[in-house]
């Protein structure tokens, strides 16, 4: 009595053992052009068995028209119903690891960066800093602090110590370097500067921002307003 | 009465130097100077000396400048003097918070992501320029 009910619980077991696992992992970011389709090879890394792999990997999973713009979100979700619906009949179970969608760009053509904008920007730039450093001295007293620092040293009295003043400017320039980590092109050393960081750190928040408030599925409201 | 007062002064002067030096300490932390500086020489183990160096500034520029000495040296000695306190301020320009977070929005508007370096020389020569002219030309006026 007691095997036989022991051999009909290892068959159902080896039952269970057939379903196969498909894993997913979503990019993060992608870029594509208009009127492309999406498949499922270009939003995410796949692993599966070698008889559904290629036919997952031609899954097609969104088709970008006119009307999106230019950032559409593709939900896990909306994924995970796709690979379903596909493969219905065979027992198949989807597993996502990482990111719980991707953000698709759609990249109509390079950007041209318009020549006269950016030297704008440049002149802008330059003058911004000359006013905001003058400004600065002048809020912290640089001048006085510089007359007394010559006097402590040599003795003297003079109304331009121009001895100590241009290695500081030059210095001041030195020191934004060093911490920019950039001399033009060039890099003093291997490690990310702050500012690329930074640059990382915002396009980061930018995808966070477009990643919840694009995609329709993430938030729900009440309908009464 | 006078014995009072004496306290008094110590006491205020004391509280004083405590919040300023704790101010001091602070607004350096925030900008994150020493950790970049650390960073770029690979030496992370050494970061106890380089907090001593900071006291002992803050105690010779407050010696410098209640006791006011006269050294009577060489005016040579101005020029590293100089070069030095320039790379300082100029780290702590680089360093406002202010100004990294500009500099990825404007590049982002502008589109022009890989010419960043470009826009950054402009602040740094800008600085140069405007610090150069405050001193030769400006201060005349």
């Amino acid at each position: 009595m007691r095997t036989k009910f022991d051999k009909k619980e290892i068959t159902l077991w080896e039952v269970s053992v057939l379903e196969k696992t498909v894993y997913i992992r979503l990019r993060h970011r992608l870029q594509i052009r208009p009127n492309e389709k999406i498949l499922l090879k270009d939003i995410a890394q796949v692993i599966a068995d070698d008889d559904i792999y290629e036919k997952l990997c031609a899954l097609p999973l969104y088709k970008v028209t006119e009307h999106d713009r230019n950032i559409v979100i593709i939900d896990v979700m909306k994924v995970i119903r796709a690979i379903t619906q596909i493969f219905s009949n065979s027992n198949l179970e989807v597993q996502s690891i990482g990111p719980a969608q991707s953000i698709v760009e759609v990249v109509t053509k390079k950007q041209k960066v318009s020549f006269p904008l950016f030297l704008l920007v440049w002149l802008l730039l330059f003058i911004g800093a000359a006013l905001a450093i003058m400004n600065f001295h002048e809020d912290v007293s640089m001048q006085a602090v510089q007359l007394r620092i010559y006097t402590l040293i040599t003795g003297e009295v003079d109304r331009k110590p121009l001895i100590f003043q241009i290695p500081y400017s030059i210095g001041l320039g030195l020191g934004m370097i060093i911490f920019f980590n950039h001399v033009f092109k060039k890099r003093l050393n291997e490690e990310p500067s702050p500012l690329e960081v930074e640059m990382f750190n915002y396009q980061l928040d930018l995808d966070n921002y477009v990643a919840l408030k694009e995609n329709k599925e993430s938030m729900k409201y009440l309908d009464d307003h | 009465m006078m014995t009072i007062n004496v306290v008094l002064v110590m006491i205020i002067g004391f509280a004083g130097g405590l919040a300023v030096g704790s101010g001091f300490v602070a607004f350096l932390a925030v900008l994150g100077i020493i950790p970049r500086l650390t960073q770029l020489t690979k030496t992370m183990k050494m970061i106890h000396h380089y907090e001593a160096a900071v006291v002992m500034g803050a105690l010779a520029g407050a010696l410098a400048t209640l006791w006011d000495p006269v050294l009577q040296l060489t005016p040579l000695l101005l020029i590293p003097l100089g070069l030095a306190s320039g790379i300082f301020i100029g780290m702590l320009a680089a360093a406002l918070t202010e100004v990294l977070n500009v500099f990825p929005i404007l590049a982002k508007r502008i589109g022009v992501d890989g010419k960043i370096a470009i826009l950054l020389m402009a602040f740094v020569f800008g600085k140069v320029f405007g610090s150069l002219f405050q001193w030769i030309y400006f201060v005349n006026k």
